[in-house]
């Protein structure tokens, strides 16, 4: 059996009377490709970021390799080093070049040599197919191309998991098909993943397990092939006819 | 005297001016840049502090600070040492007053930065400090740049308060041309344009380098 990387148990967080994330329970092994969907304000960013300790939860646990985040003396700049993370709004550092972007974690968290970092940022960048770009500002780059290099300066550091946060809901229509190759390309690879995503064919392709969200709750979690076929809830089927209808008229 | 020599003799001060309009600048960062990091990062207390810090010397005018610092600091027989000196006096009196308005320029350029920013350092893995040292300061100073040239043409003009304790700067030498002369007219002129000289084109060279560093970064 493979080991568990990621894991939160009865997960809450409100934010004053809002509860943005209800007793949520998950847990993502290696190799798995998780993906996570749902109606805005359903709790999958809040998620995403508790997972990855960006925010406190108020009540549970998240393990990451058995090692518990949420408790008192733990290392989270250590944990966080190794929970690699996507922003939906993309967040590169704006006076670096890609190659800075990349490099900043590989020298100032990996402290590996500026050789060292070098090359490991280059060899993020290319698989992202962005080699040719190492010197460009994030503001002389394309919303694909950027987030791009989100992905590569995540990818860069080896973490044990990626965790994507609608990695492609920020950009022009015709720049997701270039993310989502290089997601797939992770995919491929056997990236351990959690993706918030709502690009259905993407989803149907590369998922192990689709997990509906709404109201900050887990209502239904499943193969791929029943979403699409034969959702077990009322409120899955209802949303998944939404969404399949609006990936045909695309 | 014809205007070359009063021109001269002017000119002459010119050092003192530029040694106060730039130590006290550097004294402002000094100060200034810590205190913008306290007000954005620390706790409540020594917010308030910082805040209460920034009231009071924007508050009370610069020649007043002088004064107080000369007269009031320096009659203190222990610290009559640097405080009787006029130069240091007025020099440090600026430097405080600009450490009050740095701070509040970096705190608006941190502010400017964003904390999205900060989210993304730490999601690497990156200590708070070290996302502050690596990613906040370097787009803050980018940011900050044409405020930070408004804070030099201030500082240039203030020094001209240093005058009143007697520091032998441009003013005063522009005083002296006057009252030995009789010379009502030239001497503030040729003063008026120097300090022109001397503040505008940096501060317009400082707007247009962040100005438009700004735009190309996007940020």
């Amino acid at each position: 059996m493979t080991k568990t990387v990621l894991e939160c148990r009865n997960l809450w967080k409100v934010y004053g009377d809002v509860v943005a994330l209800r007793d949520v329970s998950l847990e993502i092994r290696e190799g798995d490709i998780k993906l996570v969907f749902g109606p805005s304000g359903s709790g999958k960013s809040t998620l995403a970021r508790c997972l990855a300790m960006l925010t406190t939860p108020t009540k549970g646990d998240v393990f990451l390799e058995g090692e518990r985040l949420t408790g008192p003396g733990v290392d989270l700049n250590k944990a966080r080093a190794r929970i690699g993370f996507v922003f939906q709004q993309i967040w590169l550092f704006h006076h670096l070049t890609a190659m800075g972007n990349v490099e900043l974690g590989l020298r100032r968290v990996l402290k590996m040599s500026k050789a060292e970092a070098r090359e490991r940022a280059m060899r993020s960048l290319r698989e992202v197919k962005l080699e040719d770009w190492a010197g460009h500002y994030p503001a002389q780059m394309s919303g694909g191309q950027q987030q791009r290099v989100g992905i590569a300066r995540a990818l860069a550091m080896e973490p044990e998991i990626i965790i994507l946060d609608e990695p492609t809901s920020a950009l022009d229509p015709e720049l997701t098909g270039e993310v989502i190759d290089a997601l797939r390309d992770l995919a491929d690879r056997g990236t351990t993943m959690l993706v918030i995503s709502h690009e259905m064919p993407f989803a149907r392709e590369v998922a192990d397990e689709m997990i509906f969200m709404d109201e900050g709750a887990i209502v239904e979690r499943d193969a791929p092939e029943v979403f699409f076929t034969n959702p077990s809830s009322d409120r899955a089927r209802r949303f998944m006819a939404r969404l399949i209808r609006r990936t045909r008229e695309d | 005297m014809d205007l070359a020599e009063k021109l001269f003799l002017i000119l002459s001060g010119l050092p003192a001016t530029l040694s106060i309009s730039i130590l006290s600048f550097l004294l402002g960062f000094a100060i200034g840049l810590p205190l913008a990091l306290i007000r954005t990062y620390s706790s409540r207390p020594l917010q308030a502090v910082v805040d209460g810090y920034e009231k009071v010397l924007r508050s009370v005018p610069e020649i007043v600070t002088m004064l107080f610092l000369y007269f009031g600091v320096g009659g203190i027989p222990a610290l009559r040492q640097p405080f009787k000196n006029s130069f240091f006096a007025a020099t440090f009196a600026l430097g405080l007053r600009s450490g009050a308005n740095q701070s509040q320029v970096f705190r608006g350029a941190i502010r400017g930065v964003g904390e999205a920013q900060m989210t993304a350092a730490r999601s690497l893995g990156l200590s708070r400090l070290r996302a502050i040292v690596h990613v906040m300061i370097p787009q803050a100073f980018i940011v900050a740049t044409p405020g930070l040239g408004s804070e030099y043409a201030l500082l240039v003009k203030d020094s001209s308060y240093a005058f009143i304790l007697g520091v032998i700067e441009m003013m005063r030498r522009a005083d002296t041309v006057r009252k030995t002369t009789l010379d009502t007219v030239f001497p503030y002129l040729a003063a008026a344009l120097l300090y022109i000289l001397i503040t505008f084109p940096l501060a317009t060279y400082l707007d247009m380098w962040g100005s438009r560093k700004k735009r190309q970064l996007g940020l």
